[in-house]
């Protein structure tokens, strides 16, 4: 298990960052992704792992307003 | 799975091919007629002149019954404590009207200002003026900020503020000619109203050679503005590349019913040709500087964040599906399966590319796309092919999702009948969804409208609907009215449950909501309603902050959001800005830094900006407190005008919570959860009927939590009139001032 | 369409030359001894040269920037508003400011350059005018 933006979501073997946010359907372009406090930049969003009980922020910036 | 964009193929093949962005159905007026039509009922002159240091210090006021024409000081005062742009505008507002003013008295006026900084080339979102005025739809000042040329040309011309009085018994056209120095009122009969039409002939009329026709801007409305409340104002410029004017809006409020009321056709400016150094700041370096950094910035990362200059606003259609917050069917859900169908594809494919598309010089963020090549289905300019600026999100989501209609020629379709008729796009979007929701529950039926079968996506009758009004008939007529005083007619008709209505009527202050879902973020619950001006997204979007990121969880970080927020966004209608540039891009670097949300450069290059054109430089805390003057005098405002005080700012249900069984049965799943986490009960154990009742009284009970966290945030009592320590704080203790709260605050 | 274009081999990067072309073009077309106002700037670590992509003239909000007979881009000082738009999308940062002007400037393709380079590195050359681009 770990926590995306505090509310829990079930872990696996290999999830990605990419994986979470699809998970989410977070499809918001200007986000910033931190794994237990460690920022994730866009690029490396496919292919980096996120392990159990990781605490994941998806911060989403403002738009449109 | 099935392909998605089945059925849209034929649509894509079509619009794939560039459409030739020149042609249009010509006008087929004889200018010449118009003109030797026109009988000259003053005539005055001025000395033009250039700003220093971002201000002209001075205002033309002119009073359209007496035709006294003047020009108004600028004092050192005004510009410390009011600093331009909607300040200046509330300032001469307050000392036109008086408490008993209604928004159709002669005393009311409109008032046009751009800031210090609107005008300025270098930096993307820098042509802005406010429009202010006493709003027929809300009784208390409006404000409405606008691009187009208008504002640039009138600070160019020697003017920090037009300000129009009176009403005029004859048709008339102020033409204010700031390369000659000449200002003349002009009775014209003959034009025609709708501004597609009346902007392009009055550029030509007053434009002295093609050359020219840059330096022209028009304000004009529309024929739906003269027989509704809900009346815009749009602000042309001239598209040399396409070869036609194209039109900005101030929107909300009906200043365009103001402006019909007081018979005005049109009012153009004729400025001087535009140079990047014309406002003649203390320090062109910073601004040239900043403004080529944000250049750069758009050019490296529009394409991989927002895509602004391919699609403008309406990029976000399908991320607010995704969310659940992009309304449908009068707000009572946030996502729909065709929604693609008005996705920003679909504009990137409908809107011509291959062109610079900014309502200011200098704005490469460029969101005012154009749509060429549409043939109207409709109305009376059916078979015409016109060019419309479009959709902005809230057209596409106004005008298409929130009224069902998932086509995207007829989303344009409506955003040009908006646009030329002169109506405001949120407004109507907002107020056709409340009749089709009436439509679908029973309270309005084939017989009470006329005919019209205004079941959710049915754009002809939409249109009908729209085209009655502009004829003024029908129930057009009375749906130009705006969703508050339907409420109140179809209360008193016997039609339908009046609290329903209350529920469903997205209004607050007599104001139609703007398009976005507030249902769970509590934060935008109060920054739709707890706004100066009625319920839009100009002071506060704080969704995403709120219930996507979950930044605010307390009471008091939704109360300092409610802060900082609609502080720091009021300064852009006092300097001139547009916000977009602010947050519909940010730094490469920007997740280093605190309070990235903020984007915390951008801020910075505002107070650069700003401290380089007046030569004062200021704290982020200079900033809330100039902001601050401003927002708590229009709090001040609203109370002496009779409202501005809690029972105002009180929010209809179906912006907080699910008014109806199906609302909450679509979303059972997060409400009975919510009913766990939050309210700690069994939701296994309980009716629907008792769970949809615990809701609202959880939702309520929170708002009012809400209210007093962001009333005690901005030294208000409870009353939500600001206290005198708070007002001696700000420095706007004038007498007049005092003498509005103090019988409150006893 | 007209533009320069540099030989990498025989270029010394102001090594001997004494940055000639700079020199020449800001004091010949600019009328000033300060390359650094230049249209043109070669050094060891970047070489800044305008290849009349045409670019600029896409984005330009003005319409102020054209293609002559011969390709090559001219800004017309008359019509620009100095909004600084050309400057900040120029993939190459040819399009430049003089702090002492609100119009920006750019190479023009004159040759002057071409004439004052003692390794003959630069030349006008005759290639196909690119189609706009969607910027």
């Amino acid at each position: 298990m770990i926590t995306v933006n505090g509310d829990p979501l079930d872990w696996y073997d290999g999830i990605t960052v990419q994986n979470i946010l699809s998970a989410k359907k977070y499809k918001f372009p200007m986000l910033i992704v931190t794994i237990n406090e460690m920022h994730v930049p866009k690029e490396n969003y496919a292919d980096t792992t996120v392990p159990d009980e990781a605490e994941v922020k998806v911060i989403h910036l403002l738009s449109g307003g | 799975m099935s392909n998605p964009y089945a059925g849209l193929t034929d649509y894509l093949a079509f619009h794939r091919v560039e459409t030739n962005y020149q042609q249009r159905t010509e006008n087929r007026l004889d200018i010449s007629k118009l003109r030797s039509a026109h009988n000259l009922l003053k005539e005055s002159t001025f000395t033009p002149k250039l700003p220093e240091k971002g201000y002209c210090h001075r205002g033309l006021y002119i009073n359209i019954n007496t035709l006294e024409v003047k020009e108004q000081p600028v004092t050192q005062e005004m510009k410390d404590i009011f600093i331009g742009g909607r300040g200046f505008g509330l300032w001469q507002l307050w000392h036109a009207v008086t408490p008993s003013t209604k928004w159709n008295d002669p005393e009311n006026e409109i008032v046009i200002s751009p800031g210090p900084l609107s005008g300025i080339t270098q930096y993307p979102g820098s042509g802005k003026s406010i429009v202010v005025s006493i709003s027929p739809q809300t009784d208390i000042p409006i404000d409405s900020n606008v691009g187009g040329y208008f504002g640039p040309l009138l600070k160019f011309s020697g003017y920090d503020f037009l300000e129009i009085q009176g009403k005029s018994e004859k048709e008339i056209i102020i033409f204010i000619d700031g390369q000659k120095g000449i200002i003349k009122i002009e009775e014209c009969p003959l034009e025609p109203l709708d501004s597609h039409i009346l902007a392009e002939v009055l550029t030509e009329m007053y434009a002295e050679g093609e050359g020219d026709r840059t330096n022209i801007s028009v304000v004009s409305a529309g024929s739906a503005a003269d027989n509704s409340l809900i009346g815009m104002l749009n602000f042309s410029w001239f598209d040399k590349r396409r070869g036609c004017i194209r039109l900005k809006q101030a929107g909300r409020g009906g200043i365009g019913t103001v402006f019909r009321d007081k018979r005005i056709k049109a009012i153009v400016i004729r400025g001087p040709e535009v140079k990047g150094d014309h406002n003649h700041p203390v320090d062109f370096e910073t601004i040239a500087k900043t403004g080529i950094k944000l250049h750069k910035e758009l050019r490296a990362l529009d394409p991989s964040q927002c895509v602004m200059r391919r699609n403008g606003t309406a990029h976000i259609v399908e991320i607010m599906d995704a969310y659940d917050l992009l309304p449908v069917h009068n707000f009572q859900y946030g996502s729909h399966p065709e929604t693609h169908k008005i996705a920003s594809y679909i504009w990137d494919l409908r809107c011509t590319q291959r062109t610079s598309d900014g309502c200011w010089y200098g704005c490469s963020m460029s969101c005012a796309k154009g749509a060429d090549g549409l043939t109207l289905r409709t109305g009376p300019y059916k078979g015409d092919v016109v060019t419309v600026d479009g959709p902005e999100y809230e057209n596409a989501a106004g005008l298409g999702s929130n009224a069902g209609i998932f086509d995207a020629e007829a989303v344009l379709e409506l955003n040009f009948y908006c646009d030329t008729y002169g109506i405001c796009t949120i407004t109507w979007g907002t107020i056709c969804a409340f009749v089709m929701e009436c439509y679908q529950r029973g309270i309005l039926n084939k017989e009470r409208t006329g005919g019209l079968e205004l079941t959710w996506g049915n754009w002809t009758a939409d249109l009908e609907l729209m085209h009655q009004m502009a004829r003024g008939e029908g129930f057009g007529k009375i749906v130009g009215l705006g969703v508050h005083k339907m409420k109140h007619i179809f209360a008193e008709r016997g039609w339908g449950d009046p609290k329903l209505l209350d529920d469903i009527g997205m209004e607050n202050k007599g104001l139609e909501y703007s398009q976005y879902l507030s249902k769970e973020s509590l934060a935008q619950q109060g920054g739709y309603a707890m706004t100066n001006k009625g319920p839009q997204h100009d002071e506060a979007w704080l969704i995403f902050m709120d219930m996507v990121n979950k930044q605010l969880p307390t009471f008091e970080d939704k109360a300092e959001a409610l802060y900082y927020f609609p502080l720091w966004r009021t300064w852009f209608g006092l300097n001139g800005w547009c916000k977009l540039p602010w947050n519909d891009v940010s730094p490469k670097d920007n997740h280093l830094r605190h309070e990235p949300h903020k984007i915390p450069e951008h801020v910075e290059n505002y107070l650069a900006m700003h401290g380089a054109m007046l030569g004062t430089h200021i704290t982020v805390e200079d900033m809330l407190n100039q902001s601050a003057r401003v927002y708590n005098f229009q709090r001040i405002f609203n109370i002496r005008m009779g409202k501005g005080l809690r029972i105002h700012d009180r929010a209809p249900y179906r912006s907080m919570g699910p008014v109806s069984k199906e609302e909450y049965t679509s979303r059972e799943d997060r409400y009975d959860q919510q009913i766990r986490d939050e309210m700690g009960q069994d939701p296994a154990k309980m009716s629907l009927e008792e769970r949809m009742a615990l809701h609202r009284t959880w939702r309520t009970d929170r708002y009012e939590k809400l209210t007093d966290a962001v009333y005690k945030r901005r030294g208000w009592t409870s009353n939500g009139v600001p206290t005198i320590d708070r007002i001696k704080e700000l420095g706007i203790d004038f007498p007049e001032v005092l003498d509005v709260v103090k019988p409150l605050l006893s | 369409m007209k533009s320069l274009k540099i030989d990498n081999n025989k270029c010394d990067y102001g090594r001997k030359c004494n940055h000639e072309c700079e020199l020449t073009c800001a004091s010949k077309v600019f009328k000033c001894d300060d390359p650094a106002r230049a249209a043109l700037h070669i050094n060891s670590d970047q070489t800044i040269i305008c290849d009349q992509c045409g670019d600029c003239v896409v984005v330009c909000p003005a319409d102020a920037l054209s293609r002559n007979k011969q390709g090559i881009v001219l800004l017309d000082k008359k019509i620009c508003v100095g909004c600084y738009t050309c400057v900040g999308f120029c993939e190459k940062n040819a399009f430049e400011r003089n702090p002492e002007w609100v119009v920006p400037y750019k190479c023009i393709a004159c040759g002057i350059c071409v004439k004052a380079c003692p390794n003959s590195a630069l030349e006008i050359v005759e290639v196909p005018t690119p189609s706009p681009r969607i910027i």
